[in-house]
């Protein structure tokens, strides 16, 4: 066995203590990636299997489109929603409180702060996430099962797609994050992340043709969906692109936070 | 050591503080003194770098405190109570702060002894009285063992109890040396628990003197007397050696003879009195006449007890 040693200066490694504790000691983190979880996996799995019940009665288009890997995660609408606010509670938190005050006069570094809290942040939602992806999967094969509709992860596409998925609730954890450093109140933030995450995509989806396609390939929700099924819809990047688009909005949230948090007061 | 020179900030058009200068020396309390609204927590948020001053600067111990590495060990702050978040236990809330600054869970539940929280160190704060909070805020600030401490009203909703042990608690941090800056709007507290008091008001220094100097120069005690022969009166008192100045209203004001004395005199030079009446300036009063002008929000109060007198 190799163990895998990093680095990290004394006073980064403190922070990021400081921000684990941070995150491990209040309910809310666990009760909202449990919710994610029973969510997720659920709405997944009941969809999942009604629309494998439907299979006899679709016609020729519709079962050349099924897509088992995509219908799994339908339920991941609400999964997003938990980590954004996972992401956005994070931070938000200490600011309606004020316990910001005490955290930047502990670290007057304040981008330190957010860079822990985006590590931290970032690693219990990509364990969590994945975790979350790969359980949402294996349920809805099981429900698609009896109609023998049901793929393996060794299927083209499926694992990159359960991948993706997994990421995909990280990445709305830091859209959370930076909009909430960025806004500095709960109730806004998750609004605004919600926004983001779900309703940009559908009103863009509204648009008239091209401009639907055109710009709902760039939309943060529609890019994910690429990077999941199996096959991208017509029109939009394929995953690979897809996958670049998805990890911009998280830099861009996050770079956005960095920018703004030592140019206001505390 | 605290000092703060030329400091100014604005919010908007609002000035909160203005050109404040002064220094927070070791080995005493220095309580920091002003209406609500003076700019005390202001000051206190720049001095520690939350802020950034529109003009002006703020040092600890000679140094910015943003250049501070570790704070926690050179300064520690009790801003707000209330800024916690109820979900976390005590021992929680102090080890996430502790550990920002490399600090261990030994000397967390040491602040939590010395503050007397060690059997809610493990309830969530959302159960905790202002009391507690209080001494939550305060073990938080203790946390590195610095030897400069800012307390933004850290009596507010204390019990009787709590306020003598936050009294005990002050002096005796600043016996062992330390500097310690404690703000309230309450001059009966301070007057109680400070060396040395620095006065604001609007935003501006009014005062900065030791407390009993503040005392002797605040508290004055004088008679009102009131006479038709006002002035030969004030020439026979200026003779026994008492300090006469005139009122606007025609009284004259008395120190150095009291009443007793001063009615003897004018009946011995066959002087008729109108009125003769000590006069006492509580310390809370003087501190009400220097602030007065700096106070942003005033209720008006009818004269009610002057009017039942006449």
């Amino acid at each position: 066995m190799t163990a895998v040693t990093v680095a990290v200066p004394t006073r980064a490694r403190n922070v990021l203590t400081s921000e684990w504790i941070k995150l491990r000691s209040v309910r809310s983190t666990v009760l909202i990636l449990l919710f994610a979880a029973v969510a997720a996996v659920g709405v997944g799995y009941l969809v999942a299997h009604a629309e494998a019940n439907h299979w006899s009665a679709m016609t020729a288009a519709q079962k050349a489109a099924y897509d088992p890997v995509r219908d799994s995660f339908s339920g991941w609408g609400l999964a997003e929603l938990a980590f954004g606010a996972l992401g956005v509670l994070a931070i938000s938190s200490e600011y309606t409180t004020g316990l910001i005050r005490t955290t930047f006069a502990g670290v007057p570094r304040r981008r330190a702060v957010l860079a822990a809290k985006t590590a931290v942040v970032g690693v219990i939602t990509v364990l969590a996430g994945e975790l979350i992806a790969f359980a949402t999967f294996f349920a809805g094969q099981w429900a698609q099962s009896a109609h023998h509709l049901n793929v393996t992860l060794a299927h083209p596409g499926a694992l990159r797609g359960v991948l993706a998925a997994g990421f995909y609730l990280a990445v709305t954890a830091w859209v959370g994050l930076g909009l909430g450093a960025i806004i500095r109140h709960t109730a806004g933030a998750i609004s605004a992340m919600a926004g983001v995450v779900l309703l940009l995509p559908q009103i863009v989806s509204a648009l008239p043709a091209p401009w639907d396609v055109r710009i709902g390939t760039y939309t943060l929700g529609l890019a994910a969906q690429q990077t999941i099924a199996q096959h991208p819809q017509a029109g939009y990047f394929s995953a690979g692109p897809s996958f670049l688009i998805v990890v911009a909005y998280a830099a861009a949230a996050i770079a956005a936070a960095a920018f703004v948090i030592t140019r206001r007061d505390a | 050591m605290i000092e703060v020179c030329e400091l100014t900030k604005r919010y908007g058009g609002a000035v909160a503080v203005d050109g404040l200068s002064f220094t927070v020396r070791p080995g005493r309390v220095t309580g920091f003194l002003g209406p609500n609204g003076a700019g005390k927590s202001t000051t206190m948020r720049v001095i520690l770098g939350l802020d950034a001053p529109t003009a002006g600067w703020a040092t600890v111990n000679g140094r910015p405190y943003q250049q501070l590495t570790r704070p926690l060990h050179r300064a520690g702050a009790l801003l707000d109570a209330g800024a916690v978040n109820g979900g976390r236990t005590a021992h929680d809330h102090l080890l996430a702060i502790a550990a920002s600054n490399g600090i261990g869970a030994r000397r967390v539940a040491e602040v939590l002894g010395l503050v007397g929280l060690d059997s809610a160190a493990g309830r969530r704060v959302r159960g905790f009285s202002l009391g507690m909070k209080q001494r939550l805020g305060i073990a938080a600030a203790l946390l590195g063992d610095p030897p400069v401490l800012l307390f933004d009203e850290p009596v507010n909703g204390l019990d009787p109890e709590g306020i003598h042990w936050i009294r005990g608690l002050l002096r005796s941090l600043a016996a062992e040396g330390r500097t310690i800056f404690v703000s309230s709007h309450l001059m009966s507290e301070m007057a109680l628990t400070a060396d040395q008091l620095i006065v604001i008001g609007r935003g501006r220094l009014v005062a900065d003197a030791a407390v009993t100097e503040f005392v002797r120069q605040s508290s004055r005690h004088d008679v009102v007397v009131r006479s038709p022969r006002g002035g030969d009166l004030a020439g026979l008192l200026a003779g026994r050696g008492a300090e006469v100045t005139a009122e606007p209203d025609g009284g004259l004001a008395v120190t150095g003879l009291d009443a007793a004395a001063i009615g003897d005199l004018a009946r011995e030079h066959g002087i008729s009195v109108h009125e003769l009446t000590p006069r006492h300036a509580s310390l809370e009063e003087a501190y009400m006449e220097i602030t007065n002008e700096s106070v942003d929000y005033r209720a008006d109060v009818p004269d009610y007890a002057g009017r039942a007198a006449r």
